[in-house]
């Protein structure tokens, strides 16, 4: 269904087809703003990221940098399924799957880089990820680098897990749960 | 040798008065235009609330954007000059200075000061005097669609093409406009040489108010303005680029031809601003300041000295010019663009009758005066 | 000749045509994990159930003969509740394994629970049965019991096809599970292709494990050159990278791929794989090695001789043909090679290592040369002084060669490949990186189609003898493979 919505687009009267008056109304109001700024700067919203920043208001509804959870033994929760991306709509996601040799979680990461260049960041790796292993709730919000190379995020910089998180088993990988079973 | 220099004394000092005179108002010309856009930039961010540019650093000082205008340079001129393959190329060269060139040589008309005597010399602040200035003005800045329409031509390429031919439409038009509205005050000062209207208007009105342009001729310098903005290319009248639909007859400029186009655009803003001073508001007259000092109406006098008369006057007239620039900055970033039809509608359906009306006005009026 | 009715459509079979083929040869698709058409018939998975007319149960379409006037219904709500329970049963305990299973995407669990059963399951994650996981069986396959739903493909095709028969189904109902009977391996040449037929990960490849997963890969078919009998199969690759070969049936040569064929890829993307020439032991850029070739093949004059490959594909031997003819003027040029013919080991592997014998005979046939005897005769006795040939081709004429201070040219794509005591390397575009017609021991005319770019600079045979060719001031005019094919009849 779609909504129609009828607009009354009233005639223009004498004083709007002049012209002259509307434009005086529209050059008062951006001279409004210039002078305002002018004289005083500081109450502009501008955030001078990265050198400064200001608290998020809770991050629940912010997608922020990206990050791979840790395992009590400090392995990836990640098993390099390859859903992220499969998802991913910029293609700025590249792994490459390794084998433990004896470990029983058989698959891990070897290389996990996300570029933040390419990302969108649009949650579809946090959404598609079956382990929850990806998450984007650092509350740090990316962007900002002097050089390309700063926005490649690598395995070593993606593993971390928050400060004050208990490190979880995998969500759904039973071979996961099973093999820290005994290391918790 | 000796003799050659005292047969031709005053061709000599002409030749070099004119040389300092073109190397001084130009480079100051060149320096205001980079400043300009900056400016650009800044007061469209203060209008937004935004602080606009303000990372370019030399040794950490970045002297809140200052240097943007010299990284811009730098980055423009190490940008890959890129001809397009089907272009032609001789055309495609040769465009950016079709656009450069008539602006530049403008400035050449426009009187920043009165006089100075250097030791017994007359130097006249203004390159040339021509006495039909006026008409020049006209001309060369019909010669500027040139290098927008070649540009666009030679391109080979549809948008650019595009944007060339409004280009073409537009400033045609508008040129017409231009021109009429000046008619009026070549009636009222009798002269069009740039130079002699601005002396005119030096004259008091009633005792009291100064003669200016926008004082005899109050409707006119409204269908100048809107005239010059539309001549001039920018928003409201900037279909010729229309950066949200066809970019516009630069489309495959770079590096530096692109940045010729930019500055010739930036020069024209600032050309624009000194015709409006000089036909418009004084030129470099401070009111009640004459040549030995200020003369106020009831008759009070304030001698002041030779060289600092030409300083305020050269000095009014570039508060003037930074004044009109600034409004013209203001301006584009108030008003939306107008559609085409509206253009061509406003030029030939409105300015041009309302200019019309005006000279018949002014001749009404100079006759009922008895001024002929 | 009975006739009929699937889902109220009539058809004729062939007497013993059973249930499942005559439905597909309507077009109707029955579900079926343990049928295979090369392999007998089992049974055993169920999912193939339809309902007969006037039967009392719902029958194995699989296993079923058809006869006369049966009327199968394959889409009523008891089959459909019939399949949706099979596939519980079939998933009650397989493990929840496919974010690190290299079947996902490929999977007939996946597929079919897509398609037919869709609900959620009332066993608990943690109630599953466990069973052994991976472990390596053979050489190339990996075997994880716990995901094995016992259709028994793997079991019937060691038994019926490579009749090594390594693995059997052990212990009895719900404890059976696959394992290799005792003492042996799953070492055939054959293995991969389990990993193939088995319709979940319990078998998976070794080679291709945790390398790619599957929906990223992109299939080009070509032409197994592994041997004369010219299989037809699948390059899955992506990204310029090959990732594994699989068969593709046909009913003139194969329904299955060794695993020689298999990887015959590995040599295009190896690690010595050539790009720039050799001269000596020396890596020299392309153009100065072949205008180096060419002034060796010039001071030879007709000294040179030119000798075909039976491993390079038509149009690559009609280019040497003409590097002969018209550019050397030489009458010492070989097209001619003889290789007994016929399959081995009986299922795939032909006597003939070479791909492509048959075509190069198109070119003796076309434009005469020596024999092969003749040559090597020439070569061992001093009259020719430079050969031009292909790599492997210079293994034929070998022991000749080492007498003589005959100079080798080759054309190589891997630096293993050169030949002891060359002169002169070009590296060459691998036939998954370039079009080529191979004819095999039957005579089948195949054409592999690339699947990945050659790296810069390496271009196909036939350019590179065109520019061999013009370093030594004749113009051959070769600008395409088809150009080369001029006068050849194939």
């Amino acid at each position: 269904m779609i909504s129609v919505k009828k607009v009354d687009n009233k005639p223009l009267n004498l004083l709007e087809r002049i012209y002259l008056y509307e434009i005086a109304r529209g050059l008062s109001v951006t001279m409004r703003h210039f002078f305002k700024n002018l004289f005083n700067p500081a109450g502009m919203p501008t955030v001078q990221y990265p050198e400064q920043t200001i608290p998020l208001a809770g991050n629940a509804r912010f997608r922020t940098r990206h990050r791979l959870k840790i395992r009590a033994d400090g392995s990836p929760k990640c098993v390099a399924c390859f859903m992220c991306q499969t998802a991913c709509p910029a293609y700025c996601i590249k792994i490459e799957a390794a084998e433990y040799p004896s470990n029983n979680v058989e698959k891990y990461p070897a290389v996990f880089n996300i570029d933040l260049s390419r990302c969108v960041m649009c949650g579809m790796c946090v959404e598609a990820c079956p382990e929850d292993a990806i998450a984007m709730d650092t509350a740090e919000i990316p962007g900002g680098a002097a050089a390309r190379a700063e926005l490649m995020m690598t395995r070593e910089t993606l593993l971390r897990n928050l400060p004050g998180e208990k490190p979880t088993l995998g969500a759904s990988n039973r071979l996961a749960n099973e093999y820290l079973g005994g290391k918790e | 040798m000796p003799v050659f220099f005292e047969a031709n004394k005053d061709m000599l000092i002409f030749t070099g008065a004119a040389a300092v005179k073109i190397l001084v108002f130009l480079n100051a010309i060149m320096g205001f235009t980079a400043l300009l856009t900056l400016a650009e930039r800044k007061v469209s961010a203060l209008i937004q609330d935004r602080i606009g540019p303000n990372r370019a650093s030399v040794f950490g000082l970045t002297l809140n954007g200052l240097f943007h205008p010299v990284a811009d340079g730098i980055k423009m001129v190490f940008k890959e000059d890129f001809t397009p393959g089907r272009a032609e190329k001789l055309l495609f060269t040769l465009a950016p200075f079709f656009a450069l060139v008539p602006v530049l040589a403008l400035f050449a008309l426009i009187p920043f000061g009165d006089y100075i005597m250097i030791s017994g010399y007359r130097l006249d602040l203004q390159i040339a005097d021509l006495p039909l200035g006026l008409f020049f003005v006209l001309a060369l800045s019909g010669l500027a669609i040139y290098g927008v329409f070649l540009g666009g031509w030679a391109s080979k390429n549809n948008f650019a093409l595009l944007g060339a031919m409004r280009g073409a439409a537009q400033m045609v038009s508008y040129e017409v406009v231009l021109g009429l509205t000046l008619v009026g005050l070549m009636m009222i000062y009798g002269s069009a040489g740039l130079q002699d209207m601005v002396r005119a208007q030096g004259k008091l009105l009633f005792g009291f108010i100064p003669a200016w342009g926008v004082v005899c001729q109050p409707f006119a310098f409204i269908l100048f303005l809107t005239a010059a903005i539309a001549e001039n290319k920018r928003t409201p009248f900037d279909l010729v680029e229309g950066e949200s639909e066809i970019i516009g007859y630069f489309m495959e400029y770079s590096s530096m031809r692109f940045a010729a186009f930019m500055f010739a655009e930036f020069l024209e803003i600032i050309l624009v601003s000194m015709l409006a001073a000089t036909l418009f508001f004084g030129g470099w007259q401070v009111p009640y300041l004459h040549e030995t000092g200020f003369i106020f109406p009831g008759g009070a006098l304030l001698p002041v000295n030779h060289y600092l008369v030409a300083a305020l006057q050269t000095g009014a007239f570039a508060a003037k010019t930074v004044a009109f620039s600034w409004f013209l900055l203001v301006v584009r970033w108030t008003l939306p663009r107008f559609r085409f039809d509206q253009m061509m509608g406003l030029c030939w359906k409105t300015l041009l009758p309302l200019a019309l009306l005006n000279i018949l006005m002014t001749g009404a009026v100079m006759l009922a005066l008895g001024k002929i | 000749m009975p006739t009929i009715k699937i889902d109220g459509r009539t058809i004729e079979v062939t007497k013993g045509t059973t249930l499942l083929e005559a439905a597909q040869k309507l077009g109707i698709y029955i579900p079926r994990y343990c049928y295979h058409p090369k392999l007998s018939i089992s049974g055993n998975c169920r999912m193939c159930l339809v309902e007969i007319e006037n039967a009392p149960k719902l029958a194995t379409a699989c296993s079923t003969e058809a006869a006369e006037g049966m009327s199968v219904f394959t889409g009523t709500d008891k089959v459909k509740t019939a399949r949706r329970d099979m596939l519980e049963f079939l998933l009650i305990n397989h493990p929840l394994d496919c974010p690190i299973c290299d079947q996902a995407g490929e999977c007939g669990l996946q597929d079919y629970y897509m398609k037919y059963s869709l609900q959620k399951s009332r066993f608990r994650q943690e109630e599953k049965v466990r069973r052994q996981k991976r472990r390596a069986v053979g050489p190339h396959l990996v075997l994880d019991n716990e995901r094995c739903i016992l259709c028994t493909r793997c079991v019937r095709f060691c038994a019926e096809v490579t009749k090594t028969s390594e693995l059997e189904v052990m212990q009895r109902s719900d404890h059976s599970y696959i394992d290799l009977k005792e003492g042996k391996a799953l070492d055939n040449n054959y293995s991969l292709n389990i990993a193939d037929i088995c319709p979940v990960g319990a078998f998976t490849s070794r080679d291709f494990r945790f390398k790619q997963r599957v929906w990223f890969l992109k299939k080009t078919s070509t032409v197994c050159l592994g041997c004369a009998t010219g299989c037809r199969m699948t390059a899955h690759h992506n990204e310029n990278t090959i990732y594994r070969l699989v068969p593709l049936p046909n009913s003139q040569t194969n329904t299955w791929l060794c695993d020689h064929g298999r990887m015959t890829y590995k040599a295009v993307q190896a690690g010595d794989r050539l790009s720039k020439g050799v001269i000596k032991n020396g890596l020299i850029d392309l153009e100065p090695a072949l205008r180096e070739a060419a002034t060796r093949i010039d001071e030879a004059k007709s000294e040179a001789a030119v000798l075909g490959s039976p491993w390079l594909s038509v149009e690559d031997n009609a280019a040497l043909a003409r590097l002969a003819i018209s550019a050397l003027k030489t009458v010492n040029f070989c097209f001619e090679f003889s290789s007994g013919q016929g399959i081995k080991d009986g299922i795939l592997v032909n006597e003939d290592p070479a791909p492509n014998t048959a075509g190069a005979g198109l070119l003796k046939a076309a434009h005469g040369g020596v024999s092969l005897e003749e040559l090597s005769g020439r070569i061992a006795s001093g009259r020719i002084k430079v050969l031009v040939t292909e790599a492997r081709a210079a293994g034929l004429v070998k022991t000749a060669l080492k007498t003589s201070g005959c100079r080798l040219i080759v054309f190589a794509q891997n630096r293993s490949e050169i030949p002891a005591g060359a002169y002169a390397t070009l590296p060459y575009a691998s036939y998954f990186e370039t079009p080529g017609t191979f004819i095999n021991y039957q005579g089948l005319r195949r054409r592999t189609n690339p699947a990945v770019r050659p790296a810069d600079g390496v271009k196909p045979l036939w350019n590179v003898v065109n520019k061999l060719a013009a370093y030594s001031g004749t113009s051959l005019g070769l600008d395409s493979a088809e150009n080369a094919l001029k006068d050849i009849k194939l």
